[in-house]
């Protein structure tokens, strides 16, 4: 057989093709395979006010389609902070001063002011790399690692997920698991929980380096319920043990009548604090409940995206959260998104605002203000375009507010619930840009 | 044409509809008159003429111009009197491979060398038929798009069940992003994602249809010489031409030339996709 006499037919294939069509030549095609890599960037700046965090984060995240719908996902993050946070001391109306959680040093807090510890705040660096298949006809199965790495703290996750079709594609159940060793290496070491703030120098006896072990369970049902509506309702389960204390965090030890700082005198010839601190105390275990379901409904044309969550902890905390996204199309190629999510928690068991002297130590206490019961908005809006060479932007800037209370029966003598949660403002902006899809 | 046909239009409303009717009524022209399940079209009375003359109209006797011409660039392997070897191959993915026996009888009704075509005339040895399967949805398509692009000059995308075709005014900003699927996919995620701004792409692929015996896996595309299939055909073949007919009877072209398949694509000087796996 002459296998190799076929030769260019292009020429002659495309003169008998015009004599069929009866057309003159054709047009020239013009054809182009995309990249197989697409990507996602973005910048983000989130800003709280009063010198409180602010976080610049680069964000790229990379895929690699290959044949048979095999999927490779590679992404990466760098974080910025700078600034502050709450160290759970609270304010009074005299100067306090605190040993840095380095033991080394001290610094001080003016009258009246919230007391803000920078310790935490450094470069983080992120790593996820991911792998998506077809398992068969119905089966579709992921693998994935997560990386990630700050001064005092190391992140390293596997995560594995399994989803299965039914019913034409219209129903999709998944299942997903995620595990994670952290492990943190606090500046000074990890105090011993509930232990007094030391004077400069005289920090001994710690662990310098404590870590944790987190599990995620996740079983969802996606179903398309018509042609207008998607519904998606998600379990998850997730379980913490391990050192779960913020190293850096501590309560207030006040007079259980005035409701002042106790004060204290640091040792003859050391600098030290003027007040009596303890460094919290958690529970070593966590386990968090919590239900989700979304909908996304069209409307023709625009898309309404709701979703609630219930979250549930044996800390005592539960928590509510709405989120509503309206996507509002702006002629072919861009469009508007508004959003808004509305948060509400209840506090922890083991909540403190401070401790009161002379009482009996609780086995656990926190004063961190994000285990304290508050409710927060968050209100923004997004626009997105095409560019002409059909590559993604889009900007979003939103608006975000934390408001807490104390319960009252944890207020003493003077201390009032609008000055002691450190309630927050704080300004988000996020511009992306997507290309090679 | 055995599969779902769309129209994708950046034209407005009441112009897009007329190109869609456009479309549709094309389809079903040509489904009509050459649909080999149909009885009293053209395809039947030649099938049915049993040996006697058969004179064809103008649109036939170019199908068959065509397809004689190809006949002869294709060394005899694109052969459109190659149907009746369906009567002993049935792809249904069992192990029932026919008997040598059996390939060799039916072989004697294939060949077009054996048919006597004097423009419009057309006479077939008894037992020999012709199908416009391989041509079909690509003419149709090619053919469709020239309507509607003459209806209106917005950008529009036909595609009848794989065959493609961009038409229309194309501008830098309006590409048509198509995706080649995963040979055997179980979903909508693309392996290729071609932009199409102008042309024809068609995909050709051996897909589920096959049989399986004694580990060798028969795919459904036959060679026409032996009445066998072709061995070491990739299994997915994407050409992008100026037309969907050219780009078409070129994945055709190359699926049957099996493992010289990438070969014969290079020496055509066009942009495809090939997929073995």
């Amino acid at each position: 057989m002459s296998k190799k006499t076929t030769g260019n037919i292009a020429k002659g294939l495309a003169t008998a093709t015009c004599t069929l069509l009866g057309t003159a030549a054709a047009a020239p095609v013009s054809a182009e395979e995309q990249p197989e890599w697409e990507f996602d960037t973005a910048l983000l700046f989130y800003g709280e006010d009063a010198g409180r965090v602010q976080d610049l984060s680069l964000n790229i995240f990379a895929r690699r389609l290959f044949a048979d719908e095999r999927i490779l996902s590679v992404g990466l993050a760098v974080d910025s902070l700078t600034g502050a946070t709450p160290s759970g001391a609270v304010p009074q109306n005299e100067v306090q001063t605190f040993t840095r959680p380095s033991g080394e040093s001290v610094y001080s807090v003016g009258s009246g002011e919230l007391p803000l510890d920078d310790t935490f705040l450094d470069t983080r660096y992120a790593l996820t790399a991911g792998w998506q298949q077809p398992l068969g006809r119905d089966y579709k199965a992921s693998a994935g690692v997560s990386f990630s790495t700050e001064y005092d703290y190391t992140h390293i996750g596997t995560n594995f997920g399994l989803s299965r079709d039914f019913n034409k594609r219209n129903t999709t159940v998944s299942l997903g698991l995620a595990l994670a060793r952290d492990e943190l290496d606090p500046v000074g070491g990890a105090p011993v929980p509930l232990s007094a703030m030391a004077d400069v120098g005289m920090i001994s006896g710690r662990d310098s380096s404590t870590s944790k072990d987190v599990a995620d369970l996740l079983l969802g049902v996606t179903q398309v319920i018509n042609e207008r509506l998607l519904v998606q309702f998600n379990y998850s389960l997730s379980t913490a043990s391990g050192y779960l204390n913020d190293p850096y965090k501590i309560l207030s030890i006040v007079d259980p009548i005035s409701g002042e700082a106790v004060g204290r005198t640091p040792a003859p010839g050391l600098e030290g604090p003027l007040h009596e601190y303890r460094f919290e105390s958690r529970p070593d275990k966590r386990t968090k409940h919590s239900l989700f379901g979304q909908g996304k409904y069209w409307l023709g044309g625009k898309v309404l995206d709701l979703s609630y969550r219930f979250m549930t902890d044996d800390w005592g905390i539960d928590s509510h959260t709405l989120d509503t996204k309206l996507n509002l199309p702006m002629g072919e190629t861009s469009y508007l998104e508004p959003h808004v999510r509305l948060y509400t928690q209840s506090e922890a068991d083991f909540y403190r605002v401070s401790l009161l002297d002379g009482e009996a130590m609780p086995l656990f206490a926190s004063a961190d203000y994000r285990l304290g019961s508050f409710n927060a908005v968050t209100a923004g809006l997004k626009y997105g375009w095409q560019t002409g060479s059909g590559h993604d932007v889009a900007v979003r800037l939103e608006y975000y507010r934390q408001d807490g209370d104390i319960p009252s029966d944890q207020l003493t003598g003077n201390q009032d619930s609008a000055s002691l949660y450190p309630g927050l403002n704080a300004v988000i902006f996020n511009i992306s840009y997507g290309f090679g899809k | 044409m055995g599969s779902p046909c769309l129209v994708l239009s950046k034209a407005g409303r009441a112009s897009a509809q007329k190109q869609l009717e456009v479309a549709a009524a094309e389809a079903w022209r040509i489904e009509a008159k050459y649909s080999r399940y149909l009885a009293g079209n053209i395809v039947h009375r030649i099938n049915s003429a049993d040996g006697a003359v058969v004179e064809t109209d103008e649109e036939t006797a170019n199908l068959i111009d065509f397809s004689a011409a190809l006949y002869r660039m294709s060394d005899r392997r694109f052969d459109i009197t190659s149907g009746v070897l369906r009567e002993v191959w049935r792809f249904d993915g069992s192990d029932r491979v026919p008997q040598e026996e059996e390939v060799r009888r039916v072989l004697q009704r294939v060949g077009w060398q054996k048919a006597v075509w004097k423009r419009p005339m057309l006479t077939l040895q008894r037992g020999m038929e012709v199908d416009f399967g391989g041509i079909g949805k690509e003419y149709a398509v090619d053919r469709a798009a020239a309507l509607v692009a003459a209806e209106c000059e917005a950008p529009c995308l036909l595609n009848f069940g794989g065959d493609i075709v961009a038409a229309g005014c194309a501008t830098k900003d309006t590409a048509w992003r198509v995706g080649i699927e995963s040979p055997g996919a179980t979903s909508a995620v693309p392996c290729k994602r071609i932009e199409l701004k102008r042309g024809g792409l068609a995909t050709s692929g051996d897909s589920r249809r096959f049989l399986l015996k004694n580990g060798i896996r028969y795919s459904h595309l036959l060679n026409p010489l032996t009445g066998w299939p072709v061995l070491d055909a990739p299994r997915s073949v994407t050409v992008a031409a100026d037309t969907c007919t050219q780009a078409g009877m070129l994945s055709t072209l190359a699926m049957l030339m099996g493992e010289d398949a990438e070969n014969f694509l290079q020496q055509q000087s066009l942009r495809f996709w090939c997929i073995r796996q």
